[in-house]
């Protein structure tokens, strides 16, 4: 009975709640009300107004302007949009973009593999499994990034004396400096501390598949692929369509690994278009066109997340009606 | 929560212990050789090798006596509560509204808070620095506060509106019908009721402040509440020779607080995040 | 009218979405102090939300709406009006304890002193057999209890009216017999006029003193359980009252040589004789509504409707019996046994006298 649940509602992060609520509830609001409703949104909207839409919206003005930091700006119109589709750099800046977003596809099969096991019956002491899972994403990324660059460091690190002892290579490999390593390894690193993010997601999603289903799928004779396919997937694909859509939006704005590895460097082999803000704003002091790269960093985010927001909406729509 | 006890048979279970075992050791490689790091004199950092010849603190008392490391961590950690406090003082009143209360565009402007956690905060930082300096909150901490809540505000909100649209109906009405103003109701009922989710909200809040580096590292100098996170960036990729030992000591020393944190609330998160498909 | 009134809601209008959803069209109704009334209609009447605008929960649109005690309290918010709700699903507090729930309105309101609260919750807590759950929580409780402990919170206040939203609807067959019946002993005991919300009609006709029917946002009727039964004002409290419901036939009045005849397809039975023609004089076509038990199993006369015996429910104390005649199907209903069997051909005696007509609109002729 409903009261059961009342004292434990299930806390969930309800993804569906992303989407306006078509009169799931009904609207019930007396006329006092009005006050407090008002009065408690104001905080958050005056927080997000100042600190994100204003500077937003003033950034959006700076990126038709030349912006130095000390001095008068000047517009100069859509120069700044010329120049930086006309840059050299520009596509070696958008190439690492992406392979960099390529980062997701590594943490979801990582995060999947590990819920699923995590998710079995017999594994004992799972909490301290997940614990241990959880402490690449739980630490400062700056940490991580620091941890990394010892173990993959040319000179003493663990990794290169591996590498060279079992003959895999010849020559102690500059990681952060190669040209050719140098995006895939900040990607990796990537992968390795943010995968936990979406195993916890993934993880929760499927503790939260009632039994029944499997029984279900039992009594028909499924075997556990068939079981995966008609009863995991199904239930935990909102959870993964969700994880995979945070995760490239963030994985595409955090800054402090790439930072802290390569700077950037070498050249603009690890540029991401964060990166490139970066150096725009404080190593050229050119806010106008560190401007213009990060709507061009919000734009290609909705790009790469577009086709997953789709299927996101349409997984709620099919929930609702049902 | 439902687990599904089937009977397992015996490639299910090597399996998935295999599997577990694979994950575990990618993630524990990499700290165990740093932990053991951290406890090796200095002349040893240049070989390879797991267990140090001779067990040594140098590292742990360099670390702290010479680069007042603790200062740091206590800097994390004020930076963390006191983003965790203001973040929560503004986002439960708004969640709560959005969870519960109707009004006209609250879809709207719940798309809008939401579409903010995929922002690009990278491009705050010019616009605060600026600000910052001219309204005197760069280099301070509360300025560090204020600028982590553009991360935490629209995630907090996200969360707790799921939270407080499913408690059930009516509670804060009945209040009301016994006496309890609108806000009374609030306060008397529901927000008790969100505790737990307000409790692991905090955890989360406050790791945003402690993990942070973007901002503390463009809102702060040397002079100001420099936080762990920069203090590590600058000793890893600052300039001359790197002090590996000392450095992997200030790496579990801001690394380990959050991940205890995350072990004790670690059910209360893992509901957190129970992300609902239908 | 001399005596007191308890609650009068007067020409309620309450709409929805800028007028676009009308839930009370216009709701009169006067319940005199200390007496129970039962809002009984279909789902989406308008029960709740009438009962929403008397607790203030919603603002009805016209202002001078809901009067409690001579006073007009139309516009006072819902702390402020000394009434009790209990809603269908208990809306306990769930991280309270049962007496910190029954205390809740006592404490918000501050009142009494600690200890003169404390006694007043044990006295309720006793009055509705709880008193062994005051330190458990809400989720340590039954459904039944529940219920006890939302009512005990209600009575605790002494409020000057209990409304009450269908409170039993999520309880067990048995368990809310039982509750009702309860409810009925101790709002006569402690004499606080109540309005009590249900779709069940054998919970309104054995629960109230006065029963009002709602359809669409107004009120239909209002009068005592026999009232409503007996002498429904109209088409739909005729059908919407009465279990095994009420057999319609449509029927048409014939004058035949000055006498008045009741023709259907089934049957042509005269009027006059049945002592109902003066208010059919006139009127072509009709409704006639005849409840089960006035139909009955009789020898071939004249005046008896051919059918035949096409089901029979047994109950127990009654038997349902369903007939058809020329494909038009009837319910009879006896007490105790019947000695008609599935198949049999019979002859039917309908009793006119006491039967309902109405008119196209529904209206009771
Ligand atoms: N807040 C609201 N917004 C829009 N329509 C509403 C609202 N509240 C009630 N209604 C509508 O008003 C009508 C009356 O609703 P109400 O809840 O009063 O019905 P009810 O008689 O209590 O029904 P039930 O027996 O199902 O509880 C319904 O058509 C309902 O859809
Ligand atoms: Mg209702």
């Amino acid at each position: 009975m409903a009261r059961q649940e009342a004292l434990h509602p299930a806390h969930t992060l309800d993804i569906s709640s992303a989407l306006p609520a078509a009169a799931a509830s009904r609207p019930r609001t007396a006329g006092s009300e009005r006050w407090l409703i008002w009065l408690f949104l104001l905080p958050t909207v005056l927080f997000l107004v100042l600190l994100l839409w204003l500077p937003f919206l003033q950034g959006v003005w700076m990126s038709f302007h030349k912006w130095p930091f000390i001095g008068e700006p000047q517009w100069i119109g859509l120069q700044n949009y010329r120049d930086l589709f006309g840059a050299a750099y520009f596509w070696t800046t958008m190439r690492v973009t992406l392979l960099y977003s390529l980062s997701t596809a590594l943490q979801l099969a990582l995060a999947l593999g590990a819920a699923l096991v995590l998710n079995q019956s017999f594994i004992r002491l799972k909490s301290v499994w997940r614990g241990v899972m959880l402490m690449p994403y739980a630490m400062p990324p700056v940490v991580v990034g620091a941890i990394w660059m010892y173990l993959l460091d040319p000179d003493l690190g663990m990794v290169t004396h591996y590498l060279l002892s079992w003959g895999i290579i010849s020559k102690p490999i500059y990681w952060f400096s190669d040209p050719v390593w140098a995006k895939w390894i900040i990607m990796l690193v990537a992968s390795w501390t943010f995968w936990p993010f979406m195993f916890i997601i993934l993880l929760a999603a499927l503790q939260a598949i009632p039994e029944s289903y499997y029984e279900l799928a039992e009594v028909y004779g499924a075997n556990p692929w068939r079981r995966f396919r008609a009863v995991t997937l199904p239930h935990i694909r909102g959870a993964m369509l969700a994880a995979v859509i945070i995760r490239i939006a963030w994985n595409l704005a955090k800054i402090e690994q790439p930072f802290q590895l390569t700077g950037g460097g070498p050249g603009y082999e690890t540029s991401v278009l964060s990166i490139l803000t970066y150096r725009f704003a404080y190593l050229s002091g050119d806010f106008g066109m560190a401007f213009t790269v990060g709507l061009l960093l919000i734009l290609v985010t909705f790009v790469l997340i577009a086709p997953f927001l789709r299927g996101f909406q349409k997984q709620i729509k099919q929930a609702r009606r049902r | 929560m439902a687990m599904y006890t089937q009977r397992s048979t015996l490639t299910q279970k090597v399996l998935g212990y295999g599997g577990l075992a694979v994950v575990l050791l990618i993630v524990l490689i990499p700290y165990g050789y740093i932990a053991l790091t951290a406890f090796k004199p200095a002349e040893e950092i240049f070989d390879v090798r797991w267990l140090p010849r001779a067990w040594s603190l140098d590292a742990w008392r360099y670390a702290i006596e010479f680069e007042q490391f603790h200062v740091y961590i206590y800097n994390s950690m004020i930076a963390g509560l006191g983003a965790a406090v203001l973040a929560l003082c503004v986002a439960v009143p708004g969640a709560y509204v959005f969870g519960r209360k109707q009004f006209r565009g609250k879809d709207v402007m719940f798309y809008i808070i939401v579409m903010a956690l995929l922002f690009p905060f990278v491009l705050l930082v010019v616009p605060f620095t600026i600000l910052w300096v001219k309204i005197g909150l760069y280099d301070t901490m509360p300025g560090l506060w204020l600028a982590y809540q553009v991360f935490i505000i629209p995630f907090a909100i996200w969360i707790l509106r799921a939270y407080f649209a499913e408690l059930p109906p009516f509670l804060e009405e009945c209040a009301m019908v016994y006496g309890c103003t609108a806000f009374k109701a609030f306060w008397r009922v529901m927000l008790p009721l969100a505790k737990p989710i307000i409790t692991s909200l905090m955890f989360l809040a406050f790791l945003v402040g402690w993990n942070d580096f973007l901002f503390s590292n463009m809102l702060t100098t040397g002079e100001g509440p420099r936080t762990a996170s920069v203090i590590i960036y600058v000793s890893a990729v600052g300039g001359e020779r790197v002090e590996w030992d000392v450095l992997m000591v200030m790496t579990l020393m801001a690394g380990i607080p959050p991940v205890l944190l995350y072990i004790v609330a670690q059910g209360q998160f893992l509901k957190t995040f129970a992300v609902r498909g239908h | 009218m001399a005596e007191n009134i308890g609650i009068r809601v007067h020409n309620l209008r309450k709409t929805f979405q800028r007028g676009r959803v009308q839930a009370c069209r216009n709701v009169n109704l006067r319940l005199a102090e200390g007496a129970l009334m039962v809002l009984l209609g279909p789902s989406g009447c308008g029960k709740t939300t009438t009962l929403r605008c008397i607790a203030g929960l919603e603002q009805p649109d016209n202002d001078d709406a809901i009067w409690v005690k001579g006073r007009n309290i139309t516009r006072l918010q819902p702390k402020d009006r000394n009434l009790a709700f209990v809603f269908q699903d208990t809306a306990l507090f769930p991280h309270l304890s049962i007496r910190r729930n029954i205390s809740f309105g006592l404490d918000m309101h501050k009142t009494y002193r600690r200890a003169e609260r404390r006694r007043r919750v044990n006295e309720v807590a006793e009055l509705l057999h709880v008193e062994d759950l005051l330190e458990r929580k809400p989720h340590e409780v039954s459904g039944g209890q529940a219920q006890r402990v939302a009512l005990g919170r209600a009575i605790v206040m002494e409020p000057d009216a209990f409304l009450l939203d269908e409170p039993l609807a999520n309880l067990d067959a048995a368990l809310r017999v039982e509750m009702r019946t309860e409810i009925k002993r101790i709002q006569k005991r402690l004499g606080i006029s109540t309005i009590f919300v249900t779709h069940d009609q054998e919970e309104a006709l054995s629960l109230g003193d006065v029963i009002a029917v709602m359809k669409d946002g107004e009120v239909q009727q209002v009068g005592t359980s026999h009232e409503i039964y007996h002498h429904p004002a109209n088409f739909f409290v005729a059908t919407f009252i009465g279990s095994p419901p009420l057999n319609c036939l449509p029927c048409h009045v014939q004058t035949d040589n000055g006498a008045l005849n009741l023709a259907s397809r089934a049957f042509q039975l005269p009027l006059e004789a049945a002592g109902v023609a003066s208010s059919l004089r006139n009127q072509g076509e009709v409704m006639l509504g005849i409840r089960p038990e006035l139909v009955a199993i009789a020898p071939e006369r004249p005046d008896t409707v051919a059918a035949r015996v096409s089901l029979i429910e047994p109950l127990g104390s009654r038997t349902i019996i369903i007939l058809e005649a020329e494909g038009v199907e009837l319910r009879a209903m006896v007490q105790g046994e019947t000695s008609a069997r599935e198949g049999e051909a019979v002859h039917l005696r309908l009793d006119l006298e006491r039967a309902f007509f109405f008119d196209n609109a529904g209206n009771r002729l």
